[in-house]
């Protein structure tokens, strides 16, 4: 059996010890390292992955409730708009800033910024609607630079740059895995035309069968966007998105 | 000056030298303006240590200097909440009582220099009253632990009570090493025996080693901030305090910090010995002795920002073993030295 024990130092070896430590301090007093930013008046620098305030873009949401469905906290709320479709709103007081929505965002309207600093009066008004979304808040500014963290090996300094960061992120929306949507189980399908009423790219197709004569649906592979809409609205939950 | 004889009786008595050593430097107005400047040499000293800023935010310009000043408000105006289990009287008494044995040692600083003794109380016990008075210090504070009724309190209580035991013993060692080493008990003969720069730390380190260690444990600082640990105990003794009341707890560590530094100025490093200033005379003396405490007290202070913690059984260790066996060689050195010269 193997016994661990703290070990042991002699008393030359102590003294060095003791002399290396307060060297250090000593050092550090005159001419020290610093990690400190001085928020508000200057900020750090994130990185364009930042899990910050959500914006939304209406052009690309597809209203498929992904981002409902994945949201752990129940943040997003799906509300009807004029148009008779459904987007996202987004409650604040019970978001957990995973991004998970971000993520599951087929079309990429969902979108990050490094705004981490929005405060609010009540918590009705962290209730944020799918119009106030769209256009990134007010928040006041009084940083006059931004900070960089630089590491080196083993010592860290700050790099301070004058003018203020931009924090609206500008980065392609993600291209998503490209699914197709698929049905698995074609006898159960009772042609109630859903899908293709859904399909905004115009990828559901029927056709008469003559000689059973019933109707039959198809998916063109090529022209579906794998939104998943349809999967969502099938009466009979047959249709599946799988990986193209 | 302006007629009135009551103001001139008032200026001779500032001026009357005991009075003025005792009042105003480096006695008790002095000591207050230490304990109002010397939490923010700390906090940013060892702020700076850490790559931290320290404060700042209260008067940015003169880089938050007067943080303490701000703090001290906070503690006046705040509620002080006595629990009903404490008792009561106690609880409120000590932290006032303590500054007696805190303040009295000043009585007995020497801090003029060899040939011109600047000192409120000149006594032939001096050393010895000052060293009774320093250890009649953590009396009250087994009593304000016990007052606090908690067990936190009891728990720090209990651990300041061995610690007490084992850094008293080597500290008061140490400084019989130096009054054999000076032949005098003196505060006056004992300045006047480091004449000509032979100071007490040149002529004995080990005593001022042993000094040291026994007054970092005595004042409760990191490495041996064992009693009040705010990690473990969070602040020991003083748990229950609050508002004003822990106001007066939280500056008593200083006091007592300032009381061992000027002592060690005294004993070790020449008291007021230092090139005169012009055209101050005696009070230059005055400004040395300070500015030496001051650095004493910057280096208690800042072995925080250094040292982690011990634990109860290796401070214990630390005072039972090695300081008492260094207090034991340093008066033999004494002995050796002494009769060398
Ligand atoms: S970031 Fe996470 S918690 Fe917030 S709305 Fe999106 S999915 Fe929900
Ligand atoms: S996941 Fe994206 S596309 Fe789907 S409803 Fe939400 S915002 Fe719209």
């Amino acid at each position: 059996m193997k016994k661990i024990a703290t070990p042991e130092y002699d008393i030359k070896e102590k003294l060095k010890c003791h002399a290396t430590a307060l060297a250090t301090a000593a050092k550090e007093v005159v001419a020290p390292l610093s990690v400190t930013t001085q928020y508000p008046r200057e900020r750090r620098k994130w990185p364009d992955c930042f899990r910050g305030y959500i914006l939304f873009d209406p052009e690309r949401c597809i209203s498929c409730f992904e981002c409902s469905f994945v949201c752990p906290a129940n943040a997003i709320w799906m509300k009807e708009a004029k148009s008779g479709r459904y987007y996202p709103t987004l409650d604040y007081g019970k978001c957990i800033f995973c991004h998970f929505c971000i993520d599951s965002c087929p079309g990429g309207a969902l979108k990050t910024t490094k705004i981490h600093d929005v405060s609010y009066t009540t918590m009705d008004e962290m209730f944020t609607d799918t119009e106030e979304m769209i256009a990134p808040p007010e928040i006041i500014r009084e940083d006059e630079g931004y900070v960089e963290y630089e590491i080196d090996r083993d010592d860290l300094t700050l790099k301070r740059t004058k003018g203020q960061d931009n924090l609206i992120v500008d980065v392609a929306p993600s291209q998503g895995v490209p699914m197709v949507s698929v049905c698995v189980d074609s006898g159960s399908c009772i042609a109630c035309k859903i899908c293709e009423k859904v399909c905004e790219s115009g990828a559901v197709s029927w056709a008469l069968d003559d000689v059973k004569d019933v109707i039959r649906m198809a998916i063109d592979s090529e022209t579906c966007t794998g939104c998943g809409l349809c999967v969502k609205e099938c009466s009979m939950q047959i249709l599946r998105l799988v990986r193209k | 000056m302006l007629g009135l004889p009551v103001i001139n009786n008032l200026i001779a008595l500032l001026l009357w030298e005991s009075f003025f050593v005792l009042i105003i430097m480096p006695g008790f107005a002095v000591l207050g303006t230490l304990l109002l400047i010397l939490p923010w040499i700390e906090r940013k000293m060892v702020g700076r240590m850490q790559w931290r800023v320290g404060p700042r935010e209260i008067s940015p310009r003169t880089r938050g200097i007067i943080q303490l000043l701000a703090d001290s408000l906070r503690f006046l105006f705040q509620e002080v909440i006595i629990h009903k289990d404490a008792h009561k009287r106690y609880f409120l008494q000590f932290p006032f009582l303590y500054f007696i044995p805190v303040l009295l040692p000043l009585l007995f600083i020497n801090a003029g220099t060899a040939g011109s003794p600047l000192v409120p109380i000149v006594s032939d016990y001096g050393l010895q009253l000052m060293v009774a008075l320093i250890c009649l210090m953590p009396v009250f504070i087994l009593g304000l632990g016990w007052a606090s009724n908690n067990r936190f309190a009891f728990i720090g209580t209990v651990r300041e009570a061995f610690l007490y035991f084992a850094y008293e013993i080597p500290f008061i060692v140490a400084v019989f090493a130096m009054v054999v080493m000076y032949g005098t008990s003196n505060s006056v003969g004992v300045v006047d025996a480091q004449a000509g720069g032979l100071w007490g730390i040149i002529l004995n380190p080990i005593a001022a080693l042993t000094f040291f260690i026994a007054a970092l444990m005595a004042t409760a600082r990191l490495p041996f901030d064992i009693p009040e640990a705010d990690q473990e105990v969070s602040f020991g003794p003083f748990v229950e305090f609050s508002g004003i009341a822990f106001g007066l707890a939280y500056v008593m560590g200083y006091e007592k910090m300032y009381v061992l530094s000027a002592l060690m100025t005294m004993l070790f490093l020449g008291g007021g010995s230092g090139p005169m200033i012009p055209g101050l005379g005696e009070v230059s003396y005055l400004i040395w002795f300070v500015l030496k405490t001051l650095i004493v007290m910057i280096v208690v202070v800042n072995l925080r920002g250094v040292y982690p913690r011990y634990r109860l059984d290796q401070g214990m260790k630390i005072g039972w073993n090695a300081m008492l066996i260094l207090a034991l060689v340093a008066v033999a050195w004494s002995l050796v030295i002494g009769a060398i010269i």
